[in-house]
């Protein structure tokens, strides 16, 4: 088939055989994790670690990205990648969940803060976003994918500039962005805190050493995985958007379920990984 | 009482110090056309329009700036473990992750403006050497800055992560600050000023970019002194309130209700930020349009 005859893959439709594969692959790698290390800590870290992916994953498609198009104010968005805008939300939430996990057990004030973290980054950026369009260049903001903003009723086409798609953050994605930003916050908050507490639990033994002398090596190597495993979900959310999004009124947003189980898919070995480096 | 007021102190210098990294990374990425708007940079020779701007999109900025961070981050760690003090660590971190810097935009302009050979596009030796030194100066202020930021975090207010981590989230964020914020400002209303001002760039009048300036061609250094004039102040003012507002949460709020106490407070910032962005849309909508009716805009 030559490029000419292929059909755009910019479809919404959903790859059966594809996600049934995908399915399968990542119940075979949660059997084998459950196999090898048995029904504890570890097993749940994977599960926790799983549903962090998902998290991220998700929460990148509500991130309204509008990358190169959007830097000349043809498209509307976010000037920057999909994957890094999501990865620098998240990680502010990694870093708020983090400071927090030092003063407190409880895993929802943790995951909350991280997320809070991640919403509060969004929140900052797209009200920059909107004050550089309309008091630096005199845009106002227009959607190019929706009539009406669904969020304010405000209409759209008439502020559209000829020759352009739209341009600057609407209020729904505005919004859109600070939701990607909670689930991305939430999300990898998730996923460092489980890792840290298989880490805390199996490097003392592993390397014969105090609890309190492992737990500077533990939190760098969760932290790491996370900003890892991060990247690796937000960039293959990224690819499921296929480059730029409006935000949660965008056509493209109904793809998320893909995304979810690539995502799945790929948290869960990266997980497996993750934990076997210390639980085997 | 004492260390919540440190707290507050470290907190501020923190955030003056993300706010000077913010604006130098903005215009260091506008001066080298490192963000989206390189695609109109590398795009305009394509069509015809030759130019003497420097093009050096190593990568996109939010991962180049965590690897420069994270880099100047790492050298200064190793160097306080050889029990050097922290600021000349710090200088001394910076200064080489700066020289990779420069390595990487120069590899990236000749690579790059090469690949352009076939439509005519010349490598400028003389682009090369202006400009390199003033972006590698920008990217100095930048990563000093930041990583002093990160030291603040982990040495006076005990964030559990290591520099060089701490250096690689707030690298990532600072490009994804600064690309956000700063990017329209150079790609709209500094390369494309031929066009209307308050409108988007026609999606035909792609790679047409601006190339003379007042006396002789344009250059990138002139793309400098504009985008510091609002493109780099505003990605200052960004990422110097990420970072303070999300400091300050903590450090105040995070003992009082077992934690929920920075939630909520994140929560109301939120809400803040988002009641600004809508009085500015609304601000926007009142008095710059609408351009067309809304039944014949149909495009």
């Amino acid at each position: 088939m030559t490029a000419v005859a292929a059909k755009p893959a910019a479809g919404a439709a959903v790859d059966m055989p594809a996600m049934i594969i995908g399915i399968i692959i990542l119940l075979v790698i949660i059997a084998a994790t459950y196999f090898i290390v048995g029904p504890g800590l570890a097993f749940m870290a994977l599960i926790g670690v799983i549903v962090g992916g998902i998290l991220i994953g998700f929460g990148v498609h509500f991130v309204p990205v509008g990358g190169a198009p959007a830097a000349m104010g043809q498209a509307p968005g976010i000037a920057t990648g999909v994957a890094m805008l999501a990865a620098g939300a998240g990680l502010a939430g990694l870093f708020g969940g983090a400071w927090a996990a030092q003063t407190t057990d409880n895993l929802l004030v943790i995951v909350i803060t991280g997320a809070i973290g991640g919403g509060l980054m969004m929140a900052i950026t797209c009200m920059f976003v909107t004050f550089i369009y309309v008091y630096g260049m005199g845009i106002p903001n227009a959607s190019g994918k929706v009539a009406k903003d669904p969020i304010t009723g405000d209409t759209q086409t008439e502020f559209k500039s000829q020759g352009t798609e739209g341009h600057g953050l609407p209020f729904v994605s505005y919004v859109g962005g600070v939701i990607g930003g909670l689930f991305g916050g939430a999300g990898g908050t998730l996923i460092y805190l489980m890792l840290l507490d298989v880490y805390k639990d199996e490097l003392p033994a592993m390397m014969n050493a105090l609890p309190a002398q492992i737990l500077p090596i533990a939190i760098s190597l969760a932290g790491i995985f996370a900003i890892g495993m991060f990247l690796v979900n937000a960039v293959l959310a990224a690819y499921n958007i296929t480059g730029t999004i409006e935000g949660p009124h965008d056509p493209k947003f109904k793809r998320f379920p893909r995304a979810i189980v690539a995502c799945a898919t790929a948290s869960a070995l990266c997980g497996m990984v993750a934990i076997m480096i210390v639980a085997v | 009482m004492v260390s919540i007021v440190f707290g507050i102190g470290i907190t501020a210098l923190a955030g003056a110090l993300a706010a000077i990294a913010g604006a130098a990374e903005n215009t260091e990425s506008d001066i080298g056309s490192q963000g989206d708007p390189n695609s109109q940079v590398q795009l305009a020779p394509q069509m015809g329009y030759l130019h003497r701007i420097f093009n050096k999109a190593i990568a996109g900025e939010p991962p180049a700036w965590g690897l420069w961070i994270a880099l100047g981050a790492g050298l200064a760690w190793a160097f306080m473990a050889m029990q050097i003090n922290p600021i000349l660590a710090i200088v001394l971190g910076a200064a080489l992750a700066t020289f990779v810097q420069g390595v990487y935009a120069t590899t990236a302009y000749l690579g790059r403006t090469a690949s352009l050979a076939k439509f005519g596009q010349p490598v400028f030796i003389d682009v090369l050497k202006s400009m390199t030194t003033v972006t590698m100066a920008h990217a100095f202020i930048a990563i000093f800055a930041t990583v002093t930021v990160c030291h603040l975090m982990n040495a006076a207010l005990g964030h559990p992560f290591p520099l060089p981590l701490l250096g690689l989230v707030w690298g990532i964020a600072l490009g994804a600050a600064g690309s956000a914020t700063g990017n329209p400002f150079y790609g709209k209303e500094r390369q494309y000023q031929n066009q209307k001002y308050g409108a988007g760039v026609p999606i035909a009048a792609s790679g047409n970019i601006v190339r003379y300036a007042e006396a002789g061609e344009r250059n990138s250094l002139d793309n400098g002194w504009f985008s510091a004039r609002l493109g780099g102040p505003a990605s200052g003012v960004c990422f110097g309130l990420i970072v303070f507002l999300e400091l300050w949460r903590t450090v105040l709020f995070e003992q009082i209700g077992a934690g929920w106490g920075a939630i909520i407070i994140g929560i109301l910032i939120i809400l803040v930020f988002t009641v600004i962005d809508r009085y500015i849309e609304v601000w926007a909508r009142k008095n710059y349009g609408p351009y067309a009716k809304p039944e014949e805009a149909s495009s």
